[in-house]
């Protein structure tokens, strides 16, 4: 191209029509960084989010049981997550067991990143923690995942039947499951999971340690692992 | 005459690299800003960044990838906005290899998903397949930032 040309092009640019040019360039600057500096403070924990009972920050805000115990099991999963449902098929009588007999300190992070029905599974678990059945609604979510994900088969009402399932009755069950009270508590969750670097679910953490890919599906190499960390 | 038709063509590819390189920065984006803890881990799964420098840095790539796929869409700073996407490609080149060279599953939030399966069986191909992809992308970003004068630009004074 001329140098000619080059100029009456730049002289154009600097002319009254550029301002069109700035307002798009500010428009999209604006875009980025209004989302990323939203994205960066809506990421801490809030800490003023109803959390089911014996729940501590310090644990990655997850339901504990046997809190004492000296074999510390910390258990990444989502409801949704199909893996997580075939580990538990081959391991939840095992983890169960060393649970109800105090053999374990467990600490369950129900986490929802697979999506809406994740948050809506957690939250009810949660619930169902508070009426002492947590155990149980863990067990039954699983044996009743839905074939695909976010598909529209957990809903409150779903969820609540569930519970009524394992017999859970009371009002306020569906009360906190209906109202979402620990929907917050699910993105704290998953925050502490992110700091702990958990990166695909199911994880195990054996005091702090994560478990060997190869043991999840695997009773005996599961089992073995328990017994080298402590608990059998 | 000649030579009007060949930049003709070459302002007609511009638009379309520009299209390719902004449409899939654009949708990764997206997904990834739309889905906050899958997008950190995303950067974590890489285990180039101390976790907590990389769960913040996987909550701003995604705009920063936004960003840059609407001036690239728009045709704004067209060459130096090219010039960013291909780096950002070359980045992941660089994540994805040493990835692979390390063995370390990448749970990439948006497009694959893998590279080792649950037995530990490595697969060459996720990984390769990711660097072909990006390896493209880098193409048209070389493309772009060579002649940054296209079609459908605002850069284009024309337009105004």
């Amino acid at each position: 191209m001329a140098d000619k040309a080059k100029k009456a092009k730049k002289s154009k640019l600097e002319g009254k029509d550029n301002g069109t040019r700035n307002i798009v360039i500010g428009m999209v600057l604006l875009v980025i960084v209004v989302g990323a500096i939203t994205a960066v403070a809506k990421n801490h924990a809030n800490s003023g989010a109803s959390a089911p009972s014996a729940v501590a920050a310090s644990d990655g805000y997850g339901i504990e049981f046997n809190k004492t115990a000296p074999v510390k099991v910390d258990i990444y999963e989502d409801f949704q997550c199909p893996h997580c449902r075939d580990f538990e098929a081959l391991n939840n009588q095992y983890v169960n067991n060393l649970i109800t007999t105090g053999k374990i300190h467990a600490v369950f992070h129900p986490m929802s990143f697979i999506g809406p029905e994740s948050v809506l599974t957690a939250a009810a678990a949660a619930c169902a923690s508070d009426q002492g059945k947590f155990l149980e609604m863990h067990k039954a979510l699983y044996q009743q995942q839905p074939a695909t994900e976010n598909s529209g088969a957990w809903t409150n009402a779903t969820l609540i039947k569930l519970g009524q399932s394992i017999g859970i009755n009371a009002p306020s069950f569906s009360q906190c499951v209906n109202s979402g009270k620990y929907f917050n508590w699910t993105k704290n969750i998953e925050d502490a999971a992110a700091s702990a670097n958990v990166n695909s679910t199911p994880t195990l953490l054996l005091n702090g340690k994560p478990l060997p890919q190869s043991d999840y599906l695997d009773p005996v190499a599961f089992q073995a692992a328990f017994a080298a960390a402590g608990a059998k | 005459m000649k030579k009007i038709f060949t930049t003709n063509i070459q302002e007609w590819a511009t638009l379309i690299a520009r299209l390719i390189l902004g449409g899939v920065l654009l949708a990764a984006g997206w997904i990834k800003a739309m889905a906050p803890s899958e997008a950190q881990s995303s950067v974590r799964v890489y285990e180039i960044l101390p976790v907590k420098v990389a769960n913040t840095f996987g909550l701003i790539l995604p705009w920063v990838e936004i960003g840059i796929a609407l001036l690239l869409i728009l045709g704004i700073w067209v060459k130096w906005s090219g010039i960013s996407g291909g780096a950002l490609m070359l980045l992941f080149i660089i994540a994805i290899g040493q990835a692979w060279a390390r063995k370390l599953p990448i749970n990439c939030g948006c497009f694959g998903n893998g590279g080792i399966t649950a037995d530990g069986k490595v697969h060459p191909w996720v990984y390769a397949t990711e660097i072909m992809r990006d390896l493209g992308l880098v193409l048209c970003a070389g493309f772009i930032a060579r002649f940054p004068r296209g079609k459908l630009s605002l850069d284009d004074k024309k337009l105004m």
